[in-house]
């Protein structure tokens, strides 16, 4: 079995999401459990795909994207903290996005090759809920908050700074896959897309550390 | 073909630096405008804390300036009053006459003493001066002053009166009822003149003596003059500003300014 290195921070994050479960509680992400465990089953399936003897691995990432995209709006709910009416708004909004999914892996561009549209669609309304999450965090000023100690601060900043690389990279899938663009002597998407991830992780892991020591304080 | 791929390459990386470099710019934006957020909030709230503070003062002198006035006027008028009218009483003897004359005037001063005490129990009511408008509060504070002679104040208005907040009228009472003990105790003076100019923000009060004056902006610097920095603070806490314009042999000016609301 293949684990190429940004799997470990992969890893590494459902790791400390799995130690730092009352933490998570406490700041009501517990849902970060399933969306790692399902992120670091998806990579290993991912890249290891030629075991199973599949030509490619495009379909997995399809079906990633349909099955994290709900516990990421739920995530994305749960941050917002709205009222009963926003919720039910934010219910409609992804059910809208799902839809739209299920009809571009079924019939728009098929169960094979990548959805680019719905990956777009994904990294699109990732930047606009983070957005609205930061701004509802920015305007907190009860005496005892600190921004930069709030996990969903730190959580936010890296999800939007991997929105706006995957937003290039994904859109452009299709394009880099088929002109063999390369970054040093490396497949563009790969180098960029693996950076990110680990980026990402990063994040992840020291916001769930943080969720930890808030709760201890 | 392999130059026109690395432009394209060249050109992916470029907008992904430059949506990297937004997309910190905005976190950090997003860090730095809640941290100015908290400090306003909590400069406020000390803004808030102090004025607070101060108007409990404030309420606390007023109480005890109040009470020292209550017992002068016991002292010198109600109770001369009383005394005399003792007197008078107990010069009747029950074999003798009744002197009716003397009786009335025992009377009388009995009568005058009662008003006194019932002008006074006014004042002695909490709050009394919320219930005056300020203009008002300084007229009895100078008829006050009038009575202990050898004084001539002037209050003068200009504009339309208008209402300020009642807090803030109270400090407002506090620091020109500073600037007249500062006249009657240190300043040796023979006039005093209080001017209220009502601006359509903000009121102005100016209060001004011949007296001896004093070096403003040392005593300011050295911290010496404990008044004056009240008058400072009291003014600066709600949200107007103040002027202590004096020179040795030149009286004293301070001009006070306070927003209405």
């Amino acid at each position: 079995m293949r684990i190429l290195w940004y799997q470990y921070f992969e890893f590494f994050s459902l790791l400390c999401a799995l130690w730092c479960a009352r933490g998570l509680k406490s700041f009501s992400i517990t849902v970060f459990i399933p969306i790692l465990l399902l992120d670091n089953l998806t990579e290993v399936v991912a890249v290891n795909h030629a075991r199973f003897n599949w030509d490619t691995n495009y379909f997995i990432y399809n079906i990633y994207y349909l099955l994290s995209t709900p516990l990421y709006l739920y995530l994305f709910a749960v941050m917002l903290r709205g009222d009963r009416q926003e919720k039910r708004r934010l219910l409609g909004i992804g059910i809208a996005i799902e839809a739209f999914m299920l009809l571009d892996y079924f019939f728009i561009q098929g169960v094979m090759p990548f959805n680019t549209f719905s990956a777009l669609l994904v990294a699109v309304m990732d930047i606009i809920f983070v957005c609205l999450i930061l701004f509802r965090l920015t305007i907190r000023t009860d005496e005892a908050y600190f921004l930069l100690q709030d996990p969903y601060f730190w959580i936010n900043a890296v999800l939007l700074l991997f929105s706006l690389v995957s937003l290039i990279v994904l859109g452009m899938h299709k394009y880099i896959v088929l002109y063999h663009l390369e970054f040093r002597h490396k497949n563009l998407y790969i180098a960029i897309i693996r950076a990110a991830n680990a980026v990402l992780y990063t994040g992840y892991s020291a916001a769930f550390l943080l969720c930890q020591t808030q709760r201890s304080k | 073909m392999p130059d026109a791929k690395e432009q394209i390459t060249t050109t992916i990386l470029a907008v992904i630096i430059v949506l990297l470099f937004f997309g910190i710019l905005f976190i950090v934006m997003v860090a730095w405008y809640n941290y100015r957020r908290r400090l306003t909030a909590r400069e406020k709230k000390a803004m808030q804390d102090q004025f607070d503070q101060q108007l409990m003062q404030t309420r606390l002198e007023i109480q005890e300036q109040t009470f020292n006035y209550l017992s002068e006027e016991i002292h010198d008028h109600v109770g001369q009053l009383l005394s005399l009218a003792k007197i008078q009483l107990s010069s009747f003897k029950e074999n003798e006459p009744i002197d009716f004359p003397l009786l009335k005037d025992a009377g009388a001063n009995v009568a005058r003493a009662l008003q006194d005490l019932r002008s006074l129990a006014k004042g002695l009511h909490a709050g009394h001066i919320s219930h005056f408008s300020i203009r008002e509060a300084v007229d009895e504070e100078v008829q006050r002053i009038r009575k202990t002679g050898g004084l001539t104040v002037s209050v003068s208005s200009e504009g339309s009166e208008k209402k300020i907040k009642e807090d803030k009228q109270l400090i407002l009472f506090r620091i020109i009822q500073e600037c007249l003990q500062n006249c009657l105790k240190h300043a040796a003076a023979t006039n005093i003149h209080i001017g209220f100019t009502w601006y359509a923000e903000q009121l102005r009060v100016r209060v001004r003596d011949d007296g001896q004056g004093f070096d403003a902006e040392q005593t300011l610097q050295l911290h010496s003059g404990l008044g004056l920095e009240n008058i400072r603070n009291r003014a600066r806490v709600t949200g107007g500003s103040s002027v202590i314009h004096s020179r040795p042999g030149e009286g004293t000016t301070v001009t006070v300014q306070i927003p209405y609301e």
